[in-house]
């Protein structure tokens, strides 16, 4: 009973009473103890006062559960295991169990029956060889007299004298009831126990099939023809011989056609006969059952398969294609028609024959037809439909308004959390892992190219910290100590490098972000399209409300990039492992980083993945798209992947026709190293901040435009973001402007190089429009 | 320690080792009844089993394309038929596994009658019991007595299920026996002799503290089975008796004709194994709840599937929905015709004055009550006559007795001779002369205390105030205060530490309500694992029959049985 309950620290005070030695009042922790001690102690006292301490245990307990509101007799009722602290476990969670006790017989059986069988084997063949000796001359052509010279040379017969009553019926022999000779084996039997084998039968039995079907011919009405029906009923058999006898009863003496021989012989043969034919017969039922067990296999192949996709469809994800998902429903549902079919034709099997198959045979059949309607019937109907494509539009839409509510709640919390531990953690590793990530977290996982990769699962928070910076440190820092409880030193050696340009860049970038920013807020609200504007404005209000319990609105800006891009990457680690093993040692600049955050390994399905895709569904695992945008000239081929229906898509095209996808936007400090010709392609085409920003537009009125969002979604931290970050933004447009200029400039270059001339045409005009805006920003701002 | 899983397993292990193809399952009488007590028939269709034969049957066609799984006990008459089914194989190929140790000679006979080689594989596999419930298994095995001695045919035949057991969880134990019963240390004596005899087979990993086997005798707790019962398991088979997990309707007025038997085995039946153990009371709300739920999900009439989302909402619940009907319809039965009995037969009030029979000490108060019972013209027989055996069995050497003018009163009520001689049998049976254990008056003075406090405490529920004898005694033994000289170890050797693993086995029967507190004891004593048994499940009928044909021995029970 004690122990049923928790241990003594959920008590405390009052429980502490009841643990108090009976005899010397020491106070012991618990009942154990309290009983161990006794025990101990005072083993010699008289049972009398052990007595007195059990009750007064008992009463403690008592006492203990009326002051924890817990009646012990309630117990078995609740239901709940949670009520039993240890042990005590309900009998049908007894598992797991191992088979119980067996014991196996079958080598000692093999050994009897190895001895047995080859008596029998060896009986058989006797008699075989035999049988083909008597069958291996023309009996039709020659007499009487030569046949049964030949016939006793076979096998030595035994004496008349020696026989006076038939052996198998006990009858006398006498002059009408003559003595036969069994041809096979030399005994003698009466003539009513007297079996003939037919010749084809014994051809069949001595050369096989083929040659007793040539001989048979004429005589297909021969039982051993017949079929494997008759295999075990010897009565019928003899009734067939027996009529056959009597159309030949004037040669009764002449065995022309047949063989005479005792009734154990015949049956040693029909046996053999029987075996013979079996082993090259396959039933229909067989066959048929072959195919629906193949069908039904194939099914359970690929029905969970196919349930997989449908949930995440019905949930509104985008990790498989709608029209996949409908090609395997078709394929399933194919099978289940088979099934049905097969099933069918086994149940009516032989149905319409005379006569009729045996009753078991039906049963059998109607048993293996249940079985395929049960297996139907389960699978096929707990089949999950698939949405239509409409329905599927909003349930991604769904989705997603869930999706960022919740990130909103979350980073709600966050924040919370977040201005509490901001200035303590900041230099701590573990900063990362604030109140939110409710994802487990993940181990180092080993990958093809990098054998080790740091646990992405802080980056999740990085919205919350008030700069990229600031997160991409606190990253270093974690993937630092996980590469450090990795044992990787080269890792360490350059993360450690990567850390300390960081918090360089950190330094110089808090003293030019003022400037930078309030430039560049001013410079984008020109560029801001109408509608936008307009849409935008609606939710201005309750936007700003949020946005001011934000950091300051240039850090948040930041954020949102960072949050973007790193829920882009995260398909894309595979992809871009090859690329961080070469690019940190090589450079070893700041630029190094970017591989990493590239690593990282977001949720897929975060919102600004699913914004950017628009109506596509990305194939899964595919990532074509995504991954293509390592090369920034691929995009082009991407683009179109795009939603059209996007009314700013097309401005953002011109203006940055190569960076659709925004997918390495994240490094914050690309923008002071955007300009640089010499960074990689890949490299190159990511990280422009201005592009993010109008990635950021872009995807807020697309989602609004596209119908599906309601104001209430408005609570998307991302849009609060944007909007916030409204007031300053063309102070530090102008800067980026002239970034992404550099950036053109070198995709121009790049371009020339490579001789892609359509695309330096389109980046030239690109440049041009770029330039316009530059100047147009700077009529304004002054 | 599960024994439905042991059996299961075995069950499993056998269709698995026959590989793919169309299987015919051949048994005999008794492996058929253990094997559908774990598997349904669908689950084992699905495992390709079609066809399910008895071996001693003559109406078997030859079906080459089958393979042929033979479950059998090792009996004479099934071997001879098997080895007539060898001599000339219906099936392909014959995997042969018996449920018990099989003798040498036997396998050469069989092994000699293989001349076509059909046999792949001749197995013991020890599932050789009933498994009721995960920890409660039943030999279905009645009238094991003989008097205060075995029946000669059934000691061997009790042992072979209990090794079984043993083997099929894997368990080499020590024994305690109840001294009171000579059978309990026959059985013993029994059960050691094959575990030293195969001890090949016994020779499994050793466990820090080794299992326990406690054997007991139902003749010491005689009054449990005669009560009646308010949990759902107990009450089914007390008022319309489960025999295998089946129950019988047919006797139930207007019932379908698909209802006319019914399984509950909670392994295929969600709403069962959550209410299992719950009184009659919360199944009502239960049942209650389940229908609510069920006419959600049943579309209605008027609703036509009109559209095709409508029709495919039906369809998608389908399967579930047909499933719900088919166990709605069943409890809604079964719930429906036991409240029909309780209400007809005045079972609350008969309860009510059996518990105080049991667990109180108030004789005038008992004695009246009972005699108001038997005046009333609508209790039952059965009832009445339960009454009294309880009354005798309680107040067997009460100074004032009113025995005789209950017996007059039976008479009166017009209970024939032969259930008034039964009184008397019962007595015989578990009276106090045969009784090692202090059934009603406890003597020590823990005992005496912990009454005390019960009565403290208050009673909670009226109709289940009562609880066996088996619970006690389990509670003593986990606790290592289960005295030797009431339950003495056979052989040299004791038990130093508290026992973890235990195995009771009750001769002459266990019932459903120790099942329940042996469900119960599993569930809040840490580390201990119980598994019960009996020959039997008694339910009053078969208990009173037990006790009142002591000589009449041999024959298999039939629960539903009238008596």
């Amino acid at each position: 009973m004690a122990s049923s309950y928790p241990p003594p620290f959920e008590g405390t005070g009052e429980v502490k009473e009841g643990f108090l030695c009976p005899l010397c009042l020491k106070d012991l922790q618990s009942f154990y103890q309290l009983q161990e001690h006794y025990e101990e102690e005072h083993s010699g006292d008289d049972r009398h006062v052990r007595g007195q301490l059990k009750s007064l245990v008992q009463k403690a307990k008592k006492a203990k559960d009326k002051l924890l509101k817990r009646d012990g007799e309630d117990k078995p009722e609740t239901g709940s295991y949670e009520s039993f602290y240890y042990g005590g476990v309900d009998p049908y969670m007894w598992e797991p169990q191992e088979l119980g006790a067996t014991r196996n017989h079958m080598d000692f059986f093999k050994k009897h029956r190895a001895a047995r069988i080859d008596h029998y084997v060896i009986e058989v063949n006797k008699l075989i060889i035999r049988l083909e000796k008597l069958t291996s001359f023309d009996r039709m052509n020659i007499d009487a007299g030569k046949i049964r010279a030949i016939e006793k040379s076979v096998v030595a017969w035994v004496s008349d004298t020696d026989v006076p009553f038939c052996p198998d019926c006990g009858n006398k022999f006498n002059l009408r009831n003559r003595r036969h000779h069994c041809r096979l084996c030399g005994s003698i039997m009466c003539r009513k126990c007297m079996e003939f084998v037919p010749l084809p039968l014994a051809y069949k039995l001595t050369s096989g099939t083929r040659e007793a079907r040539s001989v048979t011919g004429s005589q297909s009405q021969s039982p051993p023809t017949g079929g494997g029906g008759n295999v075990s009923g010897m009565g019928s058999r003899r009734g067939s011989i027996s009529s056959l006898s009597s159309v030949t009863s004037m040669l009764e003496e002449k065995d022309d056609e047949r063989i005479r021989c005792c009734l154990h012989c015949m049956d040693t043969l029909m046996k053999r006969q029987q075996k013979l034919e079996e082993k090259d017969h396959v039933p229909d039922i067989v066959k048929l059952y072959e195919r629906l067990r193949l069908c039904m296999d194939k099914v359970d192949e690929r029905a969970p398969e196919y349930i997989r996709m449908a949930e995440s469809l019905n949930a509104g994800e985008t990790t498989y294609n709608l029209d996949t998902a409908g090609g395997l429903r078709m394929e399933v549902q194919k099978y289940y028609e088979l099934i049905d079919a097969l099933s069918k034709k086994i149940l009516t099997l032989g149905m319409k024959e005379e006569p009729q198959p045996h009753q078991k045979t039906l049963q059998l059949q109607r048993m293996v037809r249940y079985t395929a309607t049960l297996f139907v019937q389960e699978k096929l109907l707990g089949l999950m439909s698939l949405p239509t494509k409409d329905k599927y539009e909003d349930l991604k839409e769904k989705r997603k308004q869930e999706q960022e509510k919740r990130l909103t709640q979350e980073r709600l919390i966050a924040q919370v959390a977040q201005k509490r531990r901001q200035d303590s953690e900041k230099n701590r590793p573990a900063a990362s892992t604030n109140g939110e990530a409710p994802q487990a977290p993940r181990a180092p996982r080993m990958t093809k190219a990098g054998g080790w990769l740091p646990s992405s699962d802080t980056l999740h928070t990085c919205g919350e910290l008030e700069d990229p910076l600031l997160q991409q440190i606190d990253n270093i820092q974690s993937f630092l100590r996980q590469a450090k409880a990795a044992q990787r030193h080269d890792e360490v050696a350059m993360l450690e490098e990567n850390l300390r340009q960081l918090q360089d860049e950190y330094d110089q970038q808090q003293t030019s972000l003022a400037i930078a920013l309030s430039q560049r807020l001013a410079q984008e609200e020109s560029l801001q399209q109408d509608e936008l504007q307009r849409l935008e404005d609606r939710e201005r209000g309750e936007r700003e409300h949020r946005a001011q319990s934000q950091a300051p609105g240039s850090q948040a800006t930041y954020t949102w990039q960072g949050s973007l891009n790193l829920t882009d990457t995260g398909s894309l680690h595979g992809e871009e492992e090859g690329e961080e093993e070469v690019t940190p040692k090589a450079e070893s600049s700041p630029l190094s980083m970017r591989a990493f955050p590239a690593l990282t390994d977001q949720d897929e399905e975060s919102p600004p993945r699913l914004r950017r895709l628009g109506g596509d569904v990305t194939p899964p695992g595919g990532e074509g798209q995504n991954s293509s945008s390592l090369n920034p000239f691929e995009e082009e081929d991407s683009t179109p992947v795009e939603d059209p229906s996007n009314p700013f898509f097309e401005e953002i095209q011109k203006e940055h026709k190569e960076v659709a996808n925004g997918k390495k936007e994240y490094n914050p400090f690309e923008q002071e190293e955007g300009g640089e010709e010499e960074q990689g392609q890949a490299e190159g085409a990511t990280g422009n901040p201005f592009e993010v920003k109008e990635e950021n537009n872009e995807g807020n009125p697309f989602k609004e435009a596209s119908g599906c969002t309601p104001p209430g979604a408005s609570t998307n931290p991302f849009e609060g973001e944007d909007e916030e970050a409204m007031p300053d933004v063309d102070v530090i447009e102008e800067d980026l402007l002239l970034q992404q200029i550099d950036n053109i400039r070198a995709y121009i270059f790049d371009a020339k190089l490579n001789g892609r001339l359509d695309e330096v045409e389109l980046l030239s005009e690109n440049l041009r429009e770029l330039q316009r805006t530059l100047q147009e920003q700077k009529s304004k701002t002054h | 320690m599960n024994v439905t899983l042991a059996v299961k397993q075995y069950i499993s292990k056998m269709i698995e080792n026959s590989g793919p193809g169309m299987k015919v399952l051949l048994m005999d009488k008794e492996t058929t009844s253990i094997v559908s007590v774990v598997y349904t028939q669908s689950e084992i269709l699905q495992k390709e089993v079609y066809l399910f034969e008895r071996i001693d049957s003559q109406s078997r066609d030859n079906m080459k394309h089958l393979k042929a799984i033979c479950f059998l006990r090792p009996t004479k008459e099934n071997v001879e038929n098997l080895i007539q089914e060898l001599r000339r194989p219906k099936y392909s190929v014959y995997f042969i596994y018996f449920s018990n140790v099989i003798s040498k000679s036997e396998i050469k006979a069989l092994a000699e009658a293989d001349e076509q080689e059909v046999v792949a594989e001749v197995q013991e596999f020890y599932g050789d019991f009933i498994a009721v419930n995960p920890h409660l298994f039943s030999l279905n095995l009645s009238g094991v007595a003989r008097g205060r001695s075995w029946e000669p045919t059934l000691l061997p035949r009790t042992t072979q299920g209990l090794t079984s057991v043993l083997l099929a969880l894997k368990k080499c134990p020590m024994i305690r026996y109840q001294l009171s019963s000579d059978m309990a240390k026959r059985l013993g004596e029994s059960v050691k002799q094959i575990i030293t005899k195969e001890y090949e087979l016994f020779d499994f990993r050793k466990t820090e503290v080794p299992p326990l086997l406690l054997i007991m005798d139902r003749s010491d707790d005689a009054i449990t089975p005669l009560l009646n019962q308010w949990t759902y398991q107990a009450m089914v088979h007390e008022l319309l008796g489960l025999n295998n997990n089946r129950i019988d309707l047919s006797r139930v007025p207007g019932i379908s004709k698909e209802l006319k038997e019914v399984v509950l085995s909670a392994e295929n039946d969600e709403f069962y194994a959550n209410n299992l153990y719950l009184n009659f009371g919360e199944i009502g709300t239960n049942i209650k709840n389940l229908m609510e739920d069920f006419q959600k999900k049943k579309p209605k009439e008027q609703q036509k599937l009109e559209s095709i989302s409508d029709m495919k909402a039906f369809v998608d619940n389908y399967p579930q929905f047909k499933k719900m009907s088919g166990t709605v319809s069943k409890h809604v039965t079964v719930v429906g015709e036991l409240s029909r009995l309780v209400s007809e037969r005045h079972l609350m009030e008969v309860s009510e004055v059996e518990q105080e029979l049991a667990c109180q000490n108030d004789h005038s108060s008992a004695s009246q009550n009972v005699r108001r019972l038997l005046q009333n013209p609508r209790v039952s027989e059965l009832d009445a006559v339960r009454l009294v055996m309880l009354y005798a069995l309680r107040y067997e050497r009460h100074s004032s007795s009113i025995l005789p003018s209950l017996m007059e009163e039976l008479n009166r009520k017009g209970v024939s001779e032969r259930h008034r001689r039964m009184v008397t049998s019962m007595v015989e049976y578990g009276g106090k002369r045969v009784r090692g254990s202090d059934l009603i008056n406890p003597q020590d003075a823990v005992a005496i205390t912990k009454q005390f406090f019960k009565g403290l405490k208050g009673v909670e529920n009226v109709y289940t105030q009562h609880a066996p004898l088996l619970q006690e005694t389990l509670d003593q033994l986990i606790k290592g205060r289960l005295k030797d000289s009431q339950f003495p170890y056979l052989g040299p050797s004791s038990l130093r530490d508290r026992p973890q693993d235990i195995i009771v086995f009750v001769i002459g029967g266990a019932t459903y309500e120790e099942a329940l507190a042996v469900y119960n004891l599993n569930r809040t004593m840490p580390g201990v694992r119980i598994v019960l048994g009996g020959t039997t499940i008694h339910n009053t009928k078969s208990c009173v029959k037990m006790a009142g044909c002591p000589l009449g021995g041999g024959q298999f029970l039939i629960h539903t049985g009238n008596c």
